[in-house]
């Protein structure tokens, strides 16, 4: 028993050790994630941070030579599902909609930690994500929440903290309707006081009172989340494509002073000093030029390099389908059509974070969390991948299921594959 | 009299289009290339399609075709000299696998014309006769070095009609754009989708046995069918006067066609216990499977692939949006390829109008994975997974897919190394014709693209 005890103390110990140690990356040529040149230098990780980053020399436990190879902060995917879809076409692995609340539908205590999705896309250099539910019935509604990509059954993340919506071209109503439902939704909002907000009874009483809100059928979770829109500065990312609707949804920004980012946002070649001007930061699919529909018509292969141009603060994204890393390709694809490599990295790293307070994460500098990635070669080159991903600190073990399944069937093929590694 | 007359006329029309379509192809092709040009494209890099790379090597283009390539050909007057000194050059991109045309951009109800999902077995539909020929999404995909490509049905049913290849010159009859003497394909389609759609309406099939039990019963007709066509043929021309000549059938007219050679299958399948069923089916009526398309699963099956001379027509990376897409590795392509020491047939292909223009980039993701997986490829043989091996599956090899002295003169010329995200098409010849030059702007632009946003512009105009 005394024996067992002084194993486990020792076992204990050595976990303390094994954590405490620090990792240097040494030589690296490192893109710190703002609009900067590349320098080549070291960075210190110690514990969950980086405790320094810097040209001169500098010492730790476990040294990693990145000679020739490039270090960014960890990528952020900023439109995912990662966490809350399993299989697309599979209802009962999709945790993404709700048939019930409209406005204040929350994604957070879906997420799955276990996902095979989150292997997968971490080893292709993805290390957080925004999770983003579908959109619901309103206009305006549902929230997605934020998750750092360690597998870990404790959730690291933060719920809540944004609200989506859409406008644009629909088979069932006009969007001049969408507008108004909208503006009546924000009325409703600014009109309810602290009071109204004290429980549940006061809520559902102001729900009664409201035209807008009795006529959608609102609980008062949704109250609490359109509350927190117009009073707490909560981001809202509005999906619209048509030139018409971007000048729309600025003057609905200037009008109820919203947080707004646009998603999707193919038609804003045609408006991007207005967006400028009302420093309004957009998601957008920078290998997405398919005039896919009657509001994209515009769309070109350019558009990342011509909104940055003017200023405007970018992020990307990628179809919802479980390939959430090719936004590197994206952003590839962008720095070949003229936008520049940093712009593109910073697109990839520190704007979210910025955009959506998502802490100290997505920047190399001293103090910042250790998220970060050492690459084989150009990470906006769809063939690199990471060698080494680091989340919080912790050198990640990138083994995948799809790794594991090319190994099934490119060695030991003798054996039927149920009895091979 | 009058009306007696008409009865006549009325009679005789059918009768005098029956025999004019057994005896000549109703939609026959009548492409034209734009003027061809002569030129010589000086001291390129080449992957030639072939699986070879070449430095610092002319490529002569004349009357349409590849007249000669070589180090230092000889310079004349005739010929335009293009200069592409540290540039690549390609075949034209081929995509064995795509839906412009009956999936036309904006994706609207109204055009959407590539699944007639009202029964599981459609043989007798084409999908020429879907495509609209002023979607906009040609014009992207010729940007991406994409001369030539297989619009196919969609895949709700078991056997969903036929695929045509054209190409990539916009015109506006499809007539007009479809690519001289290629073969038709049919495309057939296992898995969840077929069973779901039908299912769904609580009719066959709804499961997967309910598929394989579908393709059978449409072959046994098929079988009975040309038997039927062929006993008619055998007899003597008198026999044929007295006998009645068999009716036409469209669905198992196209079946009989695949039976006798005439066309190819292309099938979509992702799961690897389901391919090798479907290769038992045609080996049960004697048809070949020119590729199997989507494949998730096919690395689990590359030998029997490759045995069968089945090529694997696949995504680099796609996954997950269903359950039979569920073990993807990213080695699949190159699992593919190099099956039974090289003897596989990859193909990358597209089924999507982003995806089509940048076939290069998904080429080399598939090969930086197949590296990754301990494989030694070269980029000059991953090219021929998006030139030769798509137009071998497609039955148009013999003409072009390769850069190959006598073949149609389909060539690009790309800014840098085409495997690299930041190359671009800098030139596309299609028979010898310049189709896009990024350098003088030319480029085609669908009537769609005229005017629909300023009216005195076009779409994508800067």
């Amino acid at each position: 028993m005394y024996f067992k005890n002084i194993k486990l103390a020792l076992f204990i110990f050595f976990i303390g050790l094994v954590h405490s140690e620090s990792v240097l990356i040494k030589n690296a040529t490192i893109y710190d994630g703002k609009n900067n040149d590349p320098f080549v230098g070291n960075v210190l990780i110690e514990g969950d941070k980086i405790s320094r980053i810097s040209q001169s020399n500098l010492r730790g436990d476990i040294v990693i030579d990145a000679t020739g190879k490039i270090v960014t902060p960890g990528i952020i995917a900023t439109d995912s599902e990662l966490g809350i879809v399993e299989i697309g076409a599979l209802s009962v692995t999709r945790d993404d909609s709700s048939d019930i609340y409209k406005i204040g539908f929350s994604i957070y205590d879906a997420f799955n930690p276990h996902s095979v999705l989150i292997p997968w896309n971490r080893s292709n250099g993805i290390t957080s994500s925004l999770t983003l539910p579908q959109n619901t019935d309103s206009p305006i509604g549902g929230l997605g929440s934020f998750f750092v990509l360690d597998s870990n059954l404790d959730i690291t993340g933060s719920s809540d903290i944004v609200m989506i919506g859409r406008v644009g071209g629909s088979s069932s109503s006009s969007r001049a309707a969408t507008y108004s439902i909208i503006e009546d939704l924000l009325e409703f909002a600014i009109s309810l006081e602290q009071g109204d907000m004290k429980s549940n009874a006061d809520i559902s009483e102001a729900i009664d009172d409201s035209s807008i809100a009795g006529s959608m059928d609102l609980h008062p979770r949704d109250v609490k989340a359109l509350y927190k829109l117009v009073n707490n500065n909560l981001p809202l990312i509005m999906k619209a494509n048509r030139a018409s609707d971007l000048l729309k949804l600025i003057e609905l920004k200037e009008k109820y002073n919203l947080n707004l980012i646009i998603m999707g946002a193919q038609e804003a070649g045609l408006v991007a000093e207005r967006i400028a001007k009302s420093n309004i930061p957009l998601i957008i699919n920078p290998i997405n030029n398919i005039p896919g529909s009657f509001d994209e018509l515009a769309s070109n292969i350019n558009l990342a390099g011509k909104l940055e141009k003017q200023g405007i603060t970018l992020m990307f994204n990628a179809p919802r389908d479980h390939n959430y890393h090719l936004i590197r390709q994206g952003a590839g694809v962008a720095v070949a059509h003229g936008m520049s490599y940093a712009g593109a990295m910073k697109a990839l790293t520190l704007s979210p974070v910025e955009v959506f307070g998502l802490g100290d994460r997505g920047h190399l500098a001293q103090g910042k969390i250790a998220d970060l990635i050492i690459w084989d070669a150009d990470p906006l080159e769809p063939s690199s991948m990471p060698e080494k991903v680091f989340i919080n600190g912790e050198d990640i073990d990138l083994t995948t299921r799809m790794s594991r399944l090319t190994e099934r069937y490119t060695k030991n093929k003798d054996q039927p594959n149920g009895y091979r590694d | 009299m009058k009306k007696y007359k008409k009865i006549i006329i009325s009679l005789f029309i059918p009768f005098l289009s029956f025999t004019l379509t057994v005896e000549s192809d109703p939609f026959e092709s009548t492409y034209k290339p734009l003027p061809p040009e002569n030129i010589l494209i000086q001291d390129a890099n080449i992957y030639d399609g072939d699986g070879n790379e070449f430095s610092e090597t002319d490529v002569l283009i004349q009357d349409g075709k590849i007249a000669a390539i070589g180090k230092d050909l000889p310079v004349t007057n005739e010929f335009k000299i293009i200069d592409a000194a540290g540039k690549w050059v390609t075949p034209g991109i081929i995509d064995i696998h795509s839906h412009m045309g009956v999936y036309p951009a904006p994706g609207v109800r109204t055009s959407s014309d590539g699944n007639e999902a009202t029964s599981p077995v459609t043989a007798d539909v084409w999908a020429e006769h879907s495509i609209w020929v002023q979607d906009p999404q040609y014009a992207l995909a010729l940007k991406g070095g994409v001369t030539t490509f297989h619009i196919l049905p969609g895949s709700a049913n078991l056997i969903g009609g036929r695929g045509v290849t054209v190409k990539n010159l916009q015109r506006n009859t499809i007539n007009s754009m479809k690519f001289p003497n290629a073969p038709h394909s049919l495309k057939m389609a296992c898995g969840e989708n077929p069973k779901r759609v039908y299912g769904n309406r609580n009719q066959a099939p709804s499961t997967r046995m309910g598929n394989a039990a579908g393709y059978r019963k449409a072959w046994i007709r098929a079988v009975a069918y040309l038997s039927k066509q062929q006993e008619y043929e055998a007899k003597s021309e008198d026999a044929k006067q007295m006998g009645y000549k068999p009716t036409r059938d469209l669905e198992l007219e196209t079946l009989a066609g695949v039976l006798s050679g005439e066309i190819t299958v292309q099938n979509h399948c992702y799961r690897a216990d389901e391919m090798a069923t479907m290769i038992n089916i045609a080996n049960e009526f004697g048809y070949k499977i020119s590729a199997f398309h989507h494949g998730v699963e096919a690395y689990k099956i590359a030998d029997l692939l490759a045995e069968n001379n089945i090529c694997g027509a696949l995504w680099a990376d796609w996954w997950g949006f269903k359950h039979e897409a569920y073990d993807m590795v990213q080695a699949n392509i190159a699992i593919v390829d190099q099956a039974l020491n090289g003897k596989g047939c990859a193909i990358v292909h597209s089924d999507d109008a982003i995806g089509i223009q940048h076939l290069n980039q998904e080429a080399s993701k598939a090969l930086a994975a197949g590296l990754r997986a301990g494989f030694d490829i070269s980029k000059a043989r991953a090219m021929k997974w998006i030139t030769i091996n798509p137009a071998k599956a497609a039955g148009i090899d013999d003409v072009t897919g390769s850069i190959k002295v006598g073949k149609h003169a389909d060539v690009v010329i790309w800014s840098m190394n085409p495997f690299s995200v930041y190359a671009l098409v800098e030139k596309v010849f299609i028979d010898g014709a310049t189709a896009y030059d990024k350098d003088t702007n030319f480029q085609p632009a669908s009537d769609f693209d005229v005017g629909i946003i300023s009216p005195n512009k076009n779409r994508i105009e800067e």
